[in-house]
């Protein structure tokens, strides 16, 4: 008895989180589902549903094309951000050396500067270099990131020296023990920041809102954009869209779920 | 012998410390290439700005203005109204962010694996959800007259609440907006965290006949502060940069300043308003304040963290 | 690097420059365009999905299959977004061409972005092409006395009724109100009698309305500003504002969320909506097999006339250089002209600036018979007044004091009159100085 009630003090809380945090999906769904007349209503499901706001929207705007361009931006920017990171943590951690406290309070506080102050000045920038409207302008300036080198510094830190130590006893170059030695051994932790930095990527707004001028070359979140004006929201449109933009990520994270919670257990990201 | 050895060992080591001089600044160069080019130089650029009164337009000329513009910002009368909502947004953060969070990992360390998983799982999806999706979401849920949980208030007989237009109400519905994104998140790490403690320590105590809570408060806690206090200083740091996004996509800081934070404030007066002298200021100003809170709480955190072993 | 030299050589020149006042010497806008020439067009319509983005790309399309030589660029950015992305573009030796932008930025696009006034660029050309526009319509875009913009996609604000709620209420759907008086009545009628909202003005709030604000202070004799100084805690303009707090007071004025105010009407829960009547169509839609739409002039102040003032955008030509000048204003004057007013018209839903089409065959005369809705809003035509624009650097911020504190006066529990005038006050310190 005393087991049981000990259990249901547990599920109970935890049933009523779980549900919190994906109803609200659910609801996106459902009412990307219900025709234009029946928006407004509570029912838990569509009376008629309809594929009609999907058809909206991919005939609107070029859904699959800018689906596309923001999963080759989050995959680069989840790349840069993980090899930059990598290359920074290493000197970090492998070296004392005059300045390193600098440097490492300049990549520290480098994630205070709001993005606001850098965008302008950024977009001019951007646009001297021909980075207009290119996927390559999205990443550039966030190919290295304050956090990526701080969570790799701390997993590095906890990284045996011997094993480093060893490997350059054998003769081993930087490079190649950074490729052979510690990439191997980091696996938890440079996986579950790439799926971080994908994520916070995929998400991104402001930055490709300034850079893209065309809808073909723009990103999902401006995609979305598109259904909310200041003359009102297509709520079916936008939902529709909204689930078009999340289902990718989602899809990746109910594949791979287990190995995302599992690495970020493992990762030591704290 | 010895002298062969001191040879042997001192000439590359001369030469390794040459190269220990140039090669940590080879692989830290990407990154801070990167820092420099796309955020410190605009940076220092915004500071220099923040002394004149220009657009940016090469028609215009730039006027210098001293400190007009940190003036005219800092004694903005919404000033002090932002920066309380500030302090309450990061205070009703902290609940969700932390204390729910450290709640949620206590209780499920015992569960077995396949549901200790399904909920971590389950509570991880809003943060992959975009922000801009979530306030969407919320809005439409939250609504007085059509929303789904106004409707759910009605049917068990409580009255509609005005989450998004009641002044008092409002900002605590973002504050819950963006603490529902992260709860997931913050659990991860402190689970990961209490997954990490040596079960040793918690198997001593359980010898010496102490009970759940004492194990949870004595052991567990302590050795989970630095988790902790690094999510505490996350909330501290980037709450009210989180909450921007909703304030911007929900409220536009309304109904009647009641959601404005420093953050949004800055936005609207700043960024928002074509003037390179006002938004260059209220960067530097948001760097400035929230640096000098991150210095304070690296201190206090060197000084309070508990370390295991 | 390159970025550096760039602004440092720029702020110093700017900073050496001394000549300022003096206007720069203009090059005259080519005759005829030669060769092929390329123009970017910003605009907010095709920043949004749905029937503005088709119908702009439309007209494009069909500008320039007749302007062969012309090739024109689209540049999409959302309405609030628009001006800082040209700003940004300027900055960054982008030169924009053509924009679509909202009339609160009129004096800063005049004075700071460097729009050309029509009256230079085109002389003669220009009343040739404004014969048969609303003489109203053209004064929108103009600033001491030239038209720098040209009125593009704009609207006034009608009122849209709820013609069931009205029936439960027991009023007639037939008789709208005419004056405040009498939507105070039917507010109060409509809350009580249905348990629904009576009234909402979109004036307030994230989404902009303040050519709602506006008109109600200047139907009510008041102005928000006369030159340099702010007035619009003056009597007339005040009284405006006092009028809603008094609406809201009595249970007439809908107690809901500002920025959902379209939803609450499209959901069928609010029987008066003072609003844009660019939303028409969409709330046409919404309001198909839900409820009976209506809609109405907006309300006046007893016998005062009403002041209706226009939202939306105008037309503002960039371009520096001569060939692409001509092109621009080739573009400018294809989109205000019959076929496109057409188009827009019918087609997204703003009121057309050449009133002339209404009544012909050729153009809207089929359409507006089938759709009368759009009568009230013609009709204001002939009454509209242009929105205040501010002048100076700091025009943003004087304009959200100015909204913030109308809504803390019509919201708040305060006396408006010394919310207004607490706020004024302030936002004087921020207007340029009389010169």
């Amino acid at each position: 008895m005393k087991a049981d009630a000990r259990r249901l003090s547990v599920h109970v809380p935890m049933i009523v989180l779980s549900l919190l945090a994906v109803f609200p999906v659910w609801w996106m769904v459902v009412t990307s589902l219900k025709p234009e007349n029946e928006i407004f209503s509570t029912r838990l499901w569509p009376a008629s549903p309809s594929l009609e706001n999907y058809a909206y929207v991919l005939d609107a705007i070029p859904m699959i094309r800018i689906l596309w361009n923001t999963f080759a931006m989050a995959a680069a920017t989840a790349t840069a951000q993980v090899l930059t990171g990598l290359c920074a943590a290493y000197a970090l951690t492998r070296w004392r050396f005059r300045g390193a406290s600098v440097a490492q309070g300049l990549i520290a506080l480098s994630w205070l500067v709001p993005f606001q102050l850098t965008m302008i000045p950024n977009y001019v920038l951007a646009t001297q270099l021909g980075l207009l409207n290119t996927i390559a302008g999205l990443v550039i300036p966030n190919a290295a990131a304050a956090f990526a080198v701080l969570v790799l510094t701390n997993a590095m830190r906890s990284f045996p020296k011997d094993l480093i130590d060893a490997a350059r006893m054998d003769g081993a170059g930087h490079f190649r023990v950074l490729c052979e030695v510690v990439v191997p051994n980091l696996r938890a932790p440079l996986a579950s920041l790439g799926v971080l930095v994908f994520i916070s990527a995929w998400n991104e707004y402001f930055w490709p809102l300034l850079l893209t001028r065309r809808i073909e070359d723009t990103v999902v979140q401006i995609g979305l954009q598109m259904f909310m004006t200041q003359e009102g929201n297509q709520w079916g449109a936008l939902m529709a869209a909204a689930t078009l933009a999340s289902l990718p990520i989602l899809l990746l994270y109910l594949v791979l779920h287990r190995q995302i919670i599992e690495s970020f257990m493992r990762s030591g990201i704290r | 012998m010895v002298q062969t050895f001191d040879i042997t060992n001192a000439m590359p080591g001369r030469a390794t410390a040459r190269r220990v001089v140039l090669q940590p600044w080879v692989y830290l160069a990407p990154t801070l290439a990167t820092l420099v080019v796309w955020i410190y130089w605009p940076l220092i650029e915004a500071l220099y700005l923040s002394f004149f009164q220009w657009n940016m337009l090469p028609t215009a000329t730039p006027r210098y203005v001293g400190l007009d513009n940190y003036a005219n910002l800092l004694t903005l009368p919404e000033m002090r109204r932002a920066a309380w909502n500030t302090v309450l947004y990061i205070l009703g953060l902290l609940p969700l962010s932390v204390v729910l969070p450290t709640a949620v990992a206590m209780l499920t360390q015992d569960l077995s694996a396949p549901f200790r998983n399904l909920y971590r799982s389950l509570i991880f999806i809003p943060m992959i959800i975009a922000p801009i999706v979530a306030a969407v979401l919320w809005r439409w849920l939250l609504n007085d007259d059509h929303g789904l949980v106004n409707a759910v208030l009605e049917t068990v007989g409580l009255s509609p609440v005005g989450f998004l237009k009641d002044p008092s109400i409002a900002l605590w519905t973002l504050v819950w907006i963006t603490g529902w994104k992260l709860i997931g998140f913050a659990t991860l790490l402190l689970s990961a965290a209490n997954g990490s403690i040596d079960p040793g320590y918690v198997e001593a105590a359980r010898m010496d006949g102490a009970t759940r809570w004492q194990v949870i408060r004595d052991i567990r806690l302590p050795l989970l502060s630095p988790t902790i206090l690094l999510l505490t200083m996350m909330t501290i740091l980037f709450g009210a940069q989180w909450s921007f996004v909703y304030i911007n996509a929900l409220t536009g800081g309304g109904p009647l300043q009641s959601t404005t934070n420093v953050f949004y404030l800055m936005w609207d007066y700043g960024f928002q308003s074509y003037s390179a002298g006002w938004s260059a200021t209220a960067g530097i100003l948001t760097f400035a304040g929230f640096g000098v809170i991150a210095v304070l709480c690296l201190w206090l955190m060197r000084r309070f963290a508990v370390h295991e072993g | 690097m390159l970025r550096r030299l760039c602004m440092t050589r720029s702020l110093s020149a700017a900073l050496a420059a001394t000549m300022l006042a003096a206007p720069a010497a203009r090059a005259e806008m080519a005759a005829t365009i030669t060769e092929p020439v390329t123009i970017t067009f910003y605009s907010y319509n095709l920043a949004s999905a749905g029937l503005g983005k088709e119908t702009t790309e439309g007209l494009i399309a069909d500008f320039m299959a007749a302007n062969p030589l012309i090739t024109v660029e689209p540049v999409a950015a959302p309405s609030n977004e628009i001006l800082s992305r040209v700003q940004a573009d300027i900055v960054a030796g982008q030169q924009p061409d053509v924009a679509q932008l909202v009339f609160r930025d009129l004096i800063y696009a005049a004075k700071d972005l460097g729009a050309q006034p029509f009256e230079d660029l085109a002389g003669d050309e220009l009343a040739v092409h404004a014969e048969g526009m609303v003489p109203n319509g053209l004064a929108l875009g103009r600033v001491d006395g030239k038209t720098y913009g040209l009125a593009y996609t704009f609207s006034t604000p009608v009122m849209f009724i709820n013609a069931d709620l009205f029936r439960a209420a027991g009023l007639d759907p037939d008789q709208p109100p005419r004056t405040w008086a009498e939507v105070k009545a039917a507010g109060i009628a409509i809350h009580e009698k249905t348990g629904k909202h009576g009234f909402f003005p979109g004036a307030f709030g994230p989404i902009d309305g303040t050519f709602v604000y506006q008109s109600l202070v200047m139907s009510n004799g008041g102005k928000v500003r006369e030159g340099n100084k702010l007035t619009y805690a003056e009597p007339a303009a005040a009284g405006a504002v006092t009028m809603l707090r008094d609406l809201r007071d009595s249970g007439a004025y809908a107690d809901i969320d500002v920025a959902a105010h379209m939803d609450t009407f499209a959901s069928g829960d609010l029987g008066m909506f003072l609003f844009t009547s660019a939303i028409q169509s969409r709330m046409q839609k919404a309001a198909e097999g839900n409820f009976e739409l209506r809609v109405a002039a907006m309300p006046s102040f007893g016998d005062k006339p009403t002041a209706p003032t226009n939202s939306g955008s105008a037309l503002f030509v960039l371009s520096q250089d001569p060939v692409k000048q001509r092109a621009a204003w080739e573009l400018t004057k294809f989109l205000t002209s019959k076929y496109a007013y057409t188009q827009i018209t019918s087609k997204i839903g703003y009121l057309p600036l050449r009133l002339d089409i209404v009544d012909d065959p050729q153009y809207l005369k089929d359409w507006v018979e089938a759709n009368p809705m759009i009568l009230p809003n013609l009709e204001q035509l002939t009454r509209l007044t242009p929105n205040v624009a501010f002048p100076g650097p700091n025009y943003r911020q004087v304009e959200s004091m100015m909204k913030d504190a109308a809504a803390e006066a019509v919201l708040g529990s305060g006396d408006p009159v010394a919310v207004l005038k607490a706020a004024q006050e302030r936002g004087q310190a921020l207007m340029p100085a009389d010169g």
